[in-house]
């Protein structure tokens, strides 16, 4: 059987197998199943951790557990970027949450504030993420997380 | 802080709540998973950078690695083939894959030459040396004497270093094939994995766990040496704590503790550079102690630690029994006149163990990445341990971003101890405390530089991609006139633009390096904002090779000996065997002809005449060919002020002795 792929898709398979590939160090085809998250985010998704676990139990290979197959990965993640989901809510929602956070509209939160609800609500951050999340987040001169600004580092695409 | 906060963050008051605030603690949680996904998203796409430029450093490692196995199998092949040939050249390459004698005699004979030529009373101390003085036996203050001097960068005379390494070699020659070590007294043991040269972190680890002491074991797991620029005193700090804690301080013998790997990757360079008329000496007796290091070490029969890993085929008897002397080198099996000297399979077994990495499919395949050693799966992991009754193995062999890395269901764990190893900011260190009657693993991180420590990871990934580009970008440039060619084929309009798959295509074939090509097009090359091909030149427009040497010479030969220039050096250092750094008109042009027929490729004899002759500065029929190779370096185009080659940083850049 024939199938046509548009260019459109076949450009995002190529996006696909790449970022694949670069966890698949040997070129085995397969990749320790812990990387998919990351490989799903780089390309663009916006997981839940609840998300990615229904994923991976879907995604791993029976023969040799703990691992994924590109033949696996492949048609599935095709789908999800072809029908947009997981789309990342707009940058303007992402600004939202943050404001939410921010009853006194200060327009800045304080560490303090952001890492009480990022560590203890929804799915919560390790210390680490936070850590690392404030390393780039604070301002250095206030000492505060100016979230408008840290808003537009967070979508940008060019990292 | 905020009004609000007392509201929502206690879910248990939860029933006397209103529906109002019911609907902020949702929006709360959902703001809050919002920002975590697009945190967590924005955390992948860093995380796949850092590791499209982590596999530009480990493969232009391993491809040399690769390269320097080759050179030595085609040595091999020369060596049975023209075991005849007694020219010095052939000879010093076959005093390289030599092995060593087996009858008693013999080996007598060898012992008695090696003290005679290098006895350390053969040196005596000027009275204008500066350095620390040591004196047998040695303590525990003199090892703090000698890190404190080399802490500020004195370096220790010949006559001690001889000194040093005499003793070591008498301490090394009574220790077993397979260390045994035993936490029973101490009541824990402390890891560290490859150094790598770099004293900074070997210092560090003194610091944060304290010099090894009787109640203070360590195990250094090989690759003490390479690489870093203060391999010297890498290596004399660890064969001083062998010597004032014998039963209490173990090495175990790395790929690198190999004078055939130490060639092409800095040590034998930094000791001639250090110890220039004395050099020769320091290496003779250096090989020797490399040749009695310990293969292994077994903790409590619990704890297999060792450099590389097993194999399908390790056999702990067999390593055992054998005699780990004759093996100078672990390039190639050890001959003497064109034949081995040593069985085959107990050299493999030896390979296995220094040079193999773990993977996570199962079975036992060739490395082919390295070209020696083996990949093992956890199935092999577990048929060893099942074997030989042990719970897990701790090797090393491996950079790791943080320095440690549990593989195969945490039965096998690496840990790395240089700091920074590819370059600045690349990667942590880290050492490891088995704590404990039940061994329990305490891993200890560390980066040795507080150069890039504190600063954003954004701004340090920034600083690790750009060395990665760089090296990158000089290794293309090697194949400039390669590339040019294929380019041009595929360019039949002559757009000088190729679309983005080729051009892909083609760096994997001739760059011969597995990277993500494609991610890296937009980093290396100038894109066609329109349809998205590559100009193809771009790639090249920053370097080239220096002009004294191409304005003179033939372009392609200058590329295919600047693109095989560690291979040329390994060659030239062989035929320089009394490390003056002059070798002959004749001398070159030979080297030249052997490189060109492991290459496989025709070099025009008048072609390199020619060249010896534009870099014989002063006519003498000598060329130094440090000088050489210095000359063979690429100019950065874009800052003609840094064209005295800072930029490349050769070994010794950041050596103020």
């Amino acid at each position: 059987m024939i199938k046509v792929q548009s260019s459109f898709e076949s450009d995002l398979q190529k996006k696909i197998v790449n970022a694949f590939e670069i966890f698949d160090q040997d070129g085995t085809r397969t990749v320790d199943i812990r990387e998919i998250g990351t490989i799903m985010r780089s390309l663009g998704c916006c997981l839940s951790e609840a998300d990615l676990q229904d994923i991976l139990v879907e995604l791993e290979d029976e023969d040799s557990p703990g691992y994924v197959n590109l033949e696996t990965f492949l048609p599935m993640m095709t789908k999800f970027l072809l029908d947009q989901r997981f789309h990342p809510a707009s940058s303007n929602k992402l600004l939202q949450a943050f404001q939410m956070f921010d009853a006194d509209k200060k327009g800045y939160l304080t560490q303090a504030e952001l890492t009480h609800f990022l560590t203890q609500d929804g799915e919560c951050f390790t210390q680490d993420e936070m850590e690392e999340m404030l390393s780039a987040a604070v301002d250095p001169q206030s000492g505060h997380i100016n979230y408008k600004e840290y808003v537009s580092h967070l979508v940008s695409e060019n990292l | 802080m905020g009004c609000a906060g007392s509201a929502i963050r206690y879910p248990n008051s939860r029933a006397v709540q209103k529906f109002e605030t019911m609907s902020a603690i949702e929006r709360t949680i959902k703001a809050a998973l919002l920002i975590q996904r697009w945190y967590r998203r924005y955390r992948a796409r860093l995380e796949i950078r850092r590791r499209c430029y982590w596999t530009i450093f480990q493969s232009i490692e391993y491809a040399g690695e690769q390269d320097q196995i080759r050179l030595y199998s085609f040595f091999t092949d020369l060596m049975t083939h023209i075991a005849c040939d007694k020219s010095s050249f052939s000879n010093s390459i076959a005093n390289s894959l030599r092995g060593r004698p087996r009858i008693l005699a013999e080996i007598e004979e060898e012992e008695r030459e090696l003290w005679k030529e290098t006895n350390p009373n053969l040196i005596p101390i000027e009275s204008t040396y500066q350095g620390p003085h040591i004196h047998l036996p040695l303590t525990a203050d003199q090892v703090t004497l000698l890190i404190n001097s080399f802490r500020k960068r004195k370096l220790l005379h010949a006559h001690y270093v001889l000194t040093l390494l005499h003793e070591a070699r008498k301490i090394l020659q009574s220790k077993p094939n397979i260390n045994v070590a035993s936490t029973t007294l101490s009541r824990h043991i402390t890891i560290c994995g490859d150094l790598h040269g770099k004293l900074d972190d070997l210092l560090t680890i003194f610091y944060k766990n304290s010099l090894p002491a009787s109640d203070n074991p360590y195990i250094f797991n090989g690759d003490f040496v390479d690489r870093g620029v203060q391999s010297v005193e890498v290596f004399l700090l660890l064969i001083a704590c062998l010597l004032v804690w014998p039963d209490r301080v173990f090495l175990n013998r790395g790929n690198h503790e190999d004078f055939s790997v130490n060639i092409r990757y800095g040590f034998i360079k930094e000791i001639m550079y250090k110890y220039t008329r004395h050099a020769t000496r320091i290496i003779q007796v250096t090989e020797d102690v490399y040749s009695w290091l310990p293969l292994a070490t077994i903790i409590d029969n619990k704890v297999f630690v060792v450099h590389g890993g097993v194999t399908d085929r390790t056999d702990l008897k067999k390593i055992s029994r054998m005699d780990r002397h004759q093996l100078i080198t672990i390039l190639q099996p050890p001959m003497i006149d064109g034949k081995m000297t040593c069985d085959q399979e107990e050299w493999d077994q030896v390979v296995g163990i220094l040079w193999s990495d773990p993977r996570p499919q199962p079975g036992c395949h060739t490395n082919s990445i390295r070209g020696g050693g083996s990949f093992f799966g956890p199935d092999v992991t577990e048929a060893f341990l099942q074997r030989y009754q042990l719970e897990r193995i701790i090797r090393s062999h491996e950079c790791k971003p943080d320095g440690f890395e549990f593989t195969h269901g945490d039965r096998v764990l690496t840990i790395f101890s240089a700091s920074n190893y590819y370059a600045e900011g690349t990667n942590k260190a880290a050492y490891v405390k088995l704590v404990g009657t039940n061994l329990v693993t305490q891993i200890v991180m560390y980066v040795s530089s507080s150069h890039t420590s504190n600063a954003e990871i954004q701004q340090r990934q920034g600083y690790v991609e750009q060395s990665a580009l760089r090296e990158l970008k000089q290794l293309i440039y090697a194949s400039h006139l390669l590339l040019i060619e294929k380019f041009h084929m595929e360019d039949t309009e002559q757009s000088g633009k190729i679309c983005i798959g080729r051009w892909c295509d083609i760096m994997k074939e001739v760059v011969g390096l597995q990277l993500p090509w494609r991610l890296l097009c937009p980093k290396i090359a100038k894109l066609d904002p329109l349809s998205g091909n590559v100009y193809y030149e771009s790639i090249f427009q920053e370097y080239t090779i220096q002009n004294k040497l191409a304005e003179q010479n033939e372009p392609s030969l200058l590329e295919t000996l600047y693109r095989s220039k560690d291979t040329l050096e390994t060659i030239f250092r062989f035929i320089d065997t009394d490390g003056s750094g002059l070798i002959s008109m004749q001398e070159f042009t030979d080297a030249c002809q052997l490189l060109s027929k492991h290459l496989k490729t025709s070099m025009h004899q008048e072609e390199i005449q020619d060249l010896a002759k534009s870099i014989d500065i002063n006519k003498d029929g000598f060329i130094d060919f440090n000088e050489f190779l210095e000359a063979f370096r690429l100019v950065d185009n874009d800052s003609p002020s840094r064209r005295s080659g800072n930029h490349v940083c050769g070994l010794f850049c950041q050596d103020e002795r």
